[in-house]
């Protein structure tokens, strides 16, 4: 009985949470488009249009809802133990690479290409993953700082295997032309929705989202590396090998980053090229501490991520708005939500009753 | 391989990396105060691109470079205020609010320039005015140190006095000492009368006027253009400059200049036909190879027993 009022207080908080920030952007959003001069109405029903309008709009929303759910769970997986892995974009661009390599280079039967590919990018996130964790456990080089590092040399990196070594050299400096060749039919994704750009990806993410929920609700491991983001020192007590807890985190979030990355190789993009996504391991990192790095919540924060940036290509043609209005409507949801509103509360009143007590 | 060794440490190198320093040097110059007053900050690279945004504005509009960066850091000042708001009055994850600030830096940036300039990408304009170069007369004779030194803009030069100043605010002065206080332990430097708070704040608006100046020397030195995502982790830098030296002026001043180093030989080296990606990669790659190479000197400290070590043990909420 205990236990349950204690799980509603905190839903309860997170609603409160979920609302004031909702309420807040969406009137500063309004404000935001009018001193554009467009009408805020008009411009928040032509993205709710462009986000479930219609069953081709759905699959968009759902095609973007795809690269969220999986950074949002790498991030929360990582965040969860304590480890701070803000390099997903990184991880990402090494998927994406490689799915788009196998796919183009080889020739396997349709079923057994796509499973090979994806798992290929989910080792080749690993892999990048695995640098900054050595790092970290041999030299104690804090990961918080070499991920980042490791982002920007991986969007570098990625250019330049994809110029020099698959294109041979040629291709100018302009990133819209250094891009791998198509890959094969039969190391795409079948689409979900007919004439929209969802793919079976946005199943298999959501298939993560379950197995990591399970994984972490239902097994002892899972437990565990909760322990080592909770409290190190009892985990340590309790004698959970933390080095290699730690490892093993961080090769799961790499993992899950870099099947992202193939996903939307074989998914939506087709063919890898450079420079290709900005800002979308922000995005998971964003998702994953507003949703408290719960994977229910996740899916739905990443649902609502992916429906606002939908609706917001379908704004930018029906407005003279630009998406990056939303972007940015995005970020002072990030910002209302990061409010810890209980401790303002508790706040206020106390200060209420010192001032009743004083007067 | 000896031409590029020889480049390598060519004056016309020292004479780039002491142009690019600049706002590294003073960025992170300014992120030492936060440091060491121990607060939690991400955002140099949103606090820099929006100044780049607004230096390049002001510049514009007022024809001046340096009304232009006064605006940048006015404006780089009042983002500061909302991130103190957010994080020091509402409790708010300084980490996350930091990433949600560079997220949106990039799209405000990106959005003004649509609809001020009316242009996407990029903006250039001879309108955009840069800081003059200062020539300093008894450098003229002196034939090495002429090329690397001299005829540089403002900022240059003020960043060598700003990283002079800091270190004496932060050592020799009460005001210093009660910052280091804070952040060492901020419940002693209570029961000791300070104003945790009040420190808190100075240091943090201390390290937006500094990014901003820095982000504002990004577009006035001579470009004269603002880009999208200018800044492109600069400010990434200034953040790995002030973890490397600990929040001591002086050492980040050097770490900072090490990586301006790394990225003047961009442009040098591009002449010997290397692949220019893997060339854009030597200052995060360096950043990489001196967080070991400080690890493993604070290793051999602590085994000596000599230094005092103390390293930030952060971990997301």
């Amino acid at each position: 009985m205990r236990k349950k009022l204690e799980i509603n207080e905190e839903a309860k908080s997170n609603l409160i949470r979920y609302a004031a920030a909702l309420l807040a952007v969406l009137l500063i959003g309004a404000v935001l488009i009018a001193v554009q001069g467009e009408n805020p109405g008009k411009a928040f029903s032509e993205i709710i249009k462009g986000a479930f309008g219609s069953k081709i709009n759905i699959g968009n929303t759902l095609r973007h809802t795809m690269p969220c759910i999986l950074t949002a769970i790498a991030a929360a997986v990582a965040f969860k133990s304590g480890v701070n892995n803000l390099g997903l974009e990184g991880q990402i661009y090494f998927g994406a690479l490689t799915a788009a390599v196998l796919g183009y280079a080889f020739k396997l039967p349709p079923g057994v290409h796509v499973i090979v590919c994806l798992l290929a990018s989910g080792v080749a996130g690993m892999l990048y993953a695995l640098l900054p964790a050595m790092l970290k456990l041999v030299f104690q080089v804090d990961e918080l700082i070499s991920t980042l590092m490791f982002n920007f040399i991986a969007v570098l990196l990625t250019e330049y295997i994809t110029m020099w070594w698959i294109m041979g050299g040629r291709g100018s400096d302009g990133s819209n032309a250094i891009s791998t060749p198509p890959m094969a039919a039969s190391a795409r994704l079948p689409g979900l929705i007919q004439g929209s750009s969802a793919s079976l990806g946005v199943v298999l993410a959501f298939l993560v989202a379950v197995l990591v929920y399970l994984f972490y609700r239902y097994t002892v491991k899972g437990y565990e590396l909760k322990q080592v983001g909770e409290n190190i020192r009892f985990a340590r007590a309790y004698g959970i090998p933390v080095a290699r807890t730690f490892l093993g985190i961080f090769l799961m979030s790499g993992f899950i980053s870099g099947l992202c990355g193939g996903i939307e190789m074989s998914g939506s993009y087709g063919s890898f090229t450079a420079k290709f996504i900005t800002n979308m391991g922000w995005d998971g990192i964003l998702i994953a501490y507003i949703a408290k790095q719960n994977p229910i919540a996740i899916v739905v924060v990443s649902f609502l991520w992916g429906a606002l940036r939908a609706g917001s290509l379908q704004m930018e043609r029906m407005t003279s708005l630009n998406k990056l209005t939303v972007n940015i409507i995005q970020m002072l949801f990030v910002l209302f939500a990061a409010i810890d509103y209980k401790a303002l509360l508790d706040h206020m009143r106390q200060k209420h009753i010192r001032s009743r007590e004083a007067g | 391989m000896q031409e590029i060794l020889l480049a390598v440490i060519s004056p016309v190198v020292f004479a780039g990396a002491v142009r690019i320093a600049a706002p590294l040097v003073i960025g992170s110059v300014g992120g030492c105060f936060t440091e060491k007053s121990g607060t939690f900050v991400l955002a140099y690279e949103c606090f820099m691109l929006i100044s780049a945004f607004f230096a390049t504005w002001g510049s514009y509009v007022t024809g001046s470079a340096v009304l232009g960066a006064l605006i940048a850091v006015m404006v780089s000042i009042l983002v500061g205020i909302l991130f103190g708001i957010l994080v020091f009055r509402f409790q708010a994850n300084g980490m996350i609010v930091s990433i949600a600030l560079i997220y949106g830096a990039w799209a405000v940036t990106t959005l003004l320039l649509v609809s001020i300039f009316q242009v996407r990408g990029s903006f250039i304009s001879p309108d955009i005015i840069s800081f003059q170069t200062i020539s300093i007369p008894f450098l003229n004779q002196v034939p090495v140190l002429n090329d690397v030194l001299n005829n540089k803009i403002g900022p240059v030069y003020l960043a060598f006095l700003l990283t002079g100043a800091a270190y004496v605010v932060m050592y020799k002065t009460p005001f210093g000492l009660r910052l280091r206080g804070v952040g060492m332990n901020a419940t002693a430097a209570q029961t000791a009368g300070t104003n945790i708070r009040r420190y808190k704040w100075t240091a943090l608006i201390i390290m937006c006027a500094c990014c901003g100046l820095g982000g504002a020397i990004i577009p006035l030195s001579g470009v004269s253009m603002f880009t999208e995502n200018m800044t492109s982790g600069r400010g990434f830098l200034c953040l790995a400059a002030v973890l490397v030296g600990g929040g001591n002026p002086i050492k980040t001043s050097i770490v900072a200049f090490l990586f301006a180093y790394t990225d003047a030989l961009y442009l040098t080296l591009t002449s010997f036909g290397l692949p220019t990606q893997l060339l854009s990669c030597i200052p995060y790659v360096a950043v990489i190879f001196v967080l070991i190479v400080s690890k493993l000197r604070a290793r051999r400290k602590a085994a000596l027993g000599a230094g005092r070590l103390k390293w930030r043990k952060k971990v997301t909420a």
